[in-house]
């Protein structure tokens, strides 16, 4: 039975917006607000939402690379909140992070080689023949050859680039990474090729994902759950076979009906969301979506909706709606 | 690829770009030709670096001069040769008769200037209006775009609105004319999803209203199969292959736009298979191999692939063409 | 699934270099600063320019074969003299430069990275402090209160010059902090100073280098003024030296001494500053980086 291995409970993130004459805090953008879920050992959860929605900030929250401004973070049972520096240093070696950005992620003034190597060089691990010849395992693992190690980034494709970041996350033997959107920026057949890196390590090495992404086909591709996110809210969960075959959320469903399929004979209802994603300076009152929403009902407006378990408790099937 | 009478609105003929660079010339754009009709919506799809955005703007006269130009090649616009007009009359030509509309409207919109003042400028220079004029034609146009409120959002400025807005402020810029030929330069890209499929109803309701070809340079499949009615694929400064929609997706021909349409993951399939890959990566284009540019990667490759450099032929039937020694069936 | 590698290597260097080496401005004065070096070195060396304290000539010597400069008004040898001055002006030049820009990389690094925190109000105010205190005047209270030491001038300069490298790194800090290398580095475990130190830091080396040759120039231009004023080189002559001395002799009618000190002065900041300008264009991140 796969064991938990990251808990989330009710994370928020609130960022203080500072004005007026004495820069006092005004409100506050609530990047994420009130987030649970749970991440099984050898699983991988895919996050999908839009741009301001707080996926970004929460797989940052849950590394505590953003603090959290209130709930809590447990990797195998133990919360990381209270953590000293050099506990919380020791704890980093099980999770990493992988970036969207290929050129922004990797300094540009470094070799490759003393990238990959820096996490063994700063935890101390093996002497330095050992973490050479770790590092250039690491390097066939992502299917990169020797040379690049004496290189320097900006002489690399992002497809390239983006094989490096994920040597680096690896070095540390993680069991738990947080992909933000690591093949985004990426072109199409350059995806393909990260994306099998990225599915490989979860069948070879069991490694479990917090794959982050706006692109839907692509999280489907890679996770067993999946997260819909809103606004800072988790406004769906399920397994990904669920979530696909039966999504409750309204939201869910314009998001699946608005991607752009490349297969002429789709013939999509599609349903065209009215205004713009709205920001989450001034979040909507109730349900986040309610303004957005072609079934809003008067009760959305007023009363943020609960979570709801719509599938078992083996397989939970989490929403967030007045329906 | 003109319909009977009809004459192309656009002809591309042996258009070729170089590029100086240190280690000498590269040819970005190396003698492509494709007609576009009017009222077509033609996509030219292709992953970076081939050469799609490189033919918009030289469409336009928008290649960086310094270190580009064109070399060799004819751009007819209803017969005019664009290569060989004067930059005065270029000037008078772009946002009348053809328009362009660029991926990040935060940079393409002028952040200290108010949306009104830029659109009222455009009509100014174009169409002679006094301001009050301009002013009641750039209202008009914000509405057609599906701006709310638009007699209010035309005093805002481009960083008050969202950035759907702001690509619909760019769309409403570019057709203030009424222009003959839209180059739509990944308009959604920057885009969130939900915002994307808003934008791209409206280009297409507008080519529409007005009467317009629409050129729409993408990497994404799903927004030409969605919008377009042909597609031009384009591979290392090169069009290997262009047809109809339908049977570009149905039935490609070239094995590179296969790979590319294979390795996209889609909704509602087996998950966590192996995703099929394009093995290898895109040719330095200083470095160009003797033959076909994709020979290194495809596994149909024989000999006469890597020697000669396949042409575009045009199959009689339909109108569809390949660059390939090989093609597909 | 192994990727290829393109044949040719190319770094952040070889491209500026590369740009460099097509700018003709650039490379002449790049050319005449390595000219002036070279005879600094000499001096150094003591190849050439020893005579320059020597009081055996004629008052004011024409120029001849004897006396390449002429001499000015106590007999001393100017061609020696000008010689001599190029060692002192890239000693002051290379100790400032080096020195100021070394104290600005590291309190601007720290500023930039610590933004918003007490680091970064302390050197900000210390910025404020020293750039508002009239130069001269500081210098003059330095030397004052290191009593004539001949260091004096260098202390007040580096302890001046610093500010404006300090406030372009911290500027390029703030930016860089938010580069995800940096979160990744954080994400690994890497202490903060270090990360400052080995990857904020080194790439801040373009802003260094063209900063350093732009306080070399400000660095010789200041000391002219000073030995003017009497505030300047103590031991040795520079050209500024020369220039002071020689007011009393143009009055007369005298000219060599003047017109060498200048012209050589004058030839050098010139090089200098179109090197720097090439240097700088040719560094320039936002032609160098990814493309």
């Amino acid at each position: 039975m796969s064991q938990s291995l990251l808990q989330v409970l009710d994370l928020e993130k609130y960022f203080p917006v500072r004005g007026g004459l004495f820069s006092r805090v005004q409100s506050y953008v609530r990047a994420v607000d009130g987030v649970s879920f749970e991440l099984k050992r050898g699983r991988t959860l895919g996050l999908v939402g839009e741009s301001g929605c707080g996926k970004s900030t929460l797989g940052r929250a849950v590394l505590r690379l953003i603090e959290p401004t209130g709930g809590d973070v447990r990797l195998n049972g133990e919360s990381i909140m209270g953590l000293s520096h050099d506990a919380l240093k020791a704890k980093r070696r099980e999770m990493q992070i992988i970036y969207q950005d290929p050129y922004a992620s990797l300094s540009p003034r470094r070799l490759v080689g003393e990238t990959i190597q820096e996490p063994l060089d700063v935890h101390r691990i093996g002497t330095r023949e050992e973490r050479r010849a770790k590092v250039e395992a690491l390097l066939d693992v992502v299917g990169l050859r020797k040379q690049v190690l004496s290189r320097y980034p900006h002489e690399f494709s992002g497809g390239q680039r983006q094989r490096i970041g994920i040597a680096r996350a690896l070095a540390l033997d993680p069991s738990f990474i947080v992909a933000d959107e690591p093949v985004s920026a990426l072109d199409v057949s350059v995806q393909s090729q990260v994306l099998n890196v990225i599915a490989h390590l979860q069948r070879e090495r069991g490694i479990s994902f917090l794959f982050i992404s706006h692109d839907l086909a692509v999280i489907q591709h890679v996770s067993d759950d999946v997260g819909v996110m809103y606004l800072g809210q988790l406004v769906e969960f399920a397994s990904s076979s669920d979530l696909y075959g039966n999504p409750k959320h309204p939201y869910t469903h314009a998001l699946m009906s608005a991607i752009p399929v490349p297969d002429v004979h789709h013939k999509s209802k599609r349903i065209v969301l009215p205004g713009d994603v709205p920001s989450p300076m001034n979040p909507p009152s109730g349900c986040p979506f309610h303004p957005r929403c072609p079934k809003a009902m008067s009760q959305c407006k007023d009363v943020v909706p609960p979570r709801k378990n719509a599938g078992t408790e083996e397989k939970p099937h989490f929403v967030r709606c007045h329906l | 690829m003109s319909s009977g009478e009809t004459q192309a609105l656009l002809s591309v003929r042996n258009l070729t770009v170089e590029f100086t660079t240190r280690y000498g010339p590269v040819r970005a754009v190396d003698g492509i030709s494709f007609d576009v009709n009017p009222n077509e919506t033609v996509g030219i799809v292709g992953e970076s670096g081939c050469g799609k955005t490189v033919t918009g703007l030289s469409l336009l006269g928008l290649v960086p001069s310094p270190p580009g130009r064109i070399v060799a090649g004819e751009i007819l616009l209803q017969g005019r040769d664009l290569v060989s007009l004067p930059e005065d009359e270029m000037q008078a030509l772009r946002g009348q008769e053809i328009s362009m509309i660029f991926q990040e409207p935060m940079t393409a919109l002028n952040p200290v200037l108010t949306v009104g003042s830029q659109m009222v400028d455009v009509l100014r220079r174009h169409k002679k209006l006094t301001r009050r004029q301009a002013r009641a034609s750039a209202i008009e146009m914000l509405a057609k775009v599906g701006i709310p409120a638009p007699a209010k959002r035309i005093d805002e400025y481009p960083h008050e609105m969202s950035g759907g807005m702001r690509q619909r402020v760019m769309i409403a810029m570019a057709l203030s004319c009424g222009p003959k030929l839209l180059i739509a330069d990944e308009p959604t890209t920057a885009l969130d999803v939900t915002t994307q499929a808003q934008v791209l109803e409206q280009i297409v309701e507008l080519q529409d209203e007005f009467h317009m070809a629409v050129i729409l340079v993408t990497h994404d499949l799903g927004v030409v199969a969605e919008t377009c009615q042909r597609a031009i694929v384009m591979y290392c400064g090169e069009i290997i292959e262009t047809a109809g929609i339908e049977s570009l997706f149905d039935s490609p021909r070239h094995p590179y736009t296969r790979g590319l349409l294979d390795s996209i993951p889609r909704l509602r399939e087996e998950k966590r298979d192996e995703l099929p890959v394009i093995p290898g990566m895109v040719p330095d284009l200083l470095h160009l191999p003797p033959g076909c540019r994709f020979a290194d990667r495809c596994e149909h490759a024989t000999d006469t692939c890597r020697e000669q450099r396949p042409a575009l032929k045009t199959s009689q039937q339909s109108a569809a063409s390949v660059a390939c020694f090989h093609p597909l069936d | 699934m192994s990727a290829a590698l393109s044949d040719h290597r190319e770094s952040i260097w070889g491209k500026a270099f590369y740009k460099f080496r097509h700018d003709r401005m650039g490379m002449l004065g790049l050319a005449v600063v390595l000219l002036y070096f070279i005879a600094a070195l000499g001096v150094w060396l003591g190849v050439w320019g020893t005579g320059w304290a020597d009081v055996d000539g004629p008052k004011w010597a024409p120029m001849s074969g004897e006396y390449w400069f002429g001499t000015n008004i106590i007999g001393e040898d100017i061609f020696q003299r000008s010689i001599y001055s190029t060692k002192t002006a890239f000693e002051i030049g290379l100790v400032v430069a080096v020195l100021s820009t070394i104290l600005g990389a590291l309190l601007g690094a720290l500023a930039g990275f610590f933004s918003g925190r007490w680091i970064d109000a302390i050197v900000l105010w210390l910025m404020g402090v020293l750039d508002s205190i009239p130069f001269y005047l500081f210098v003059a209270a330095v030397a004052f209160a290191l009593q004539g030491n001949p260091w004096a001038m260098h202390v007040a300069m580096v302890s001046t010059f610093w500010t404006t490298t300090g406030r372009l790194v911290r500027g390029e800090v703030i930016k860089l902090r938010n580069f995800e290398f940096v979160e990744a580095a954080r994400a690994i475990g890497v202490p903060q100073f270090t990360i400052v130190f080995r990857h904020i830091i080194p790439n801040t080396f373009h802003i260094l280098l063209v900063q350093a040759t732009i306080v070399f120039v400000a660095a010789i231009k200041s000391e002219v003024i000073l030995s003017f004023l009497g505030l300047g080189v103590q031991d040795g002559v520079s050209w500024g030296l020369m220039i002071s001395e020689s007011t009393l002799e143009v009055l007369a009618g005298f000219f060599n001494n003047f017109i060498a000190a200048s012209a050589l002065l004058f030839v050098l900041v010139m090089a200098f500053n179109m090197f720097s300008d090439s240097l700088q264009d040719a560094l320039d991140p936002k032609k160098v980086a990814a493309s």
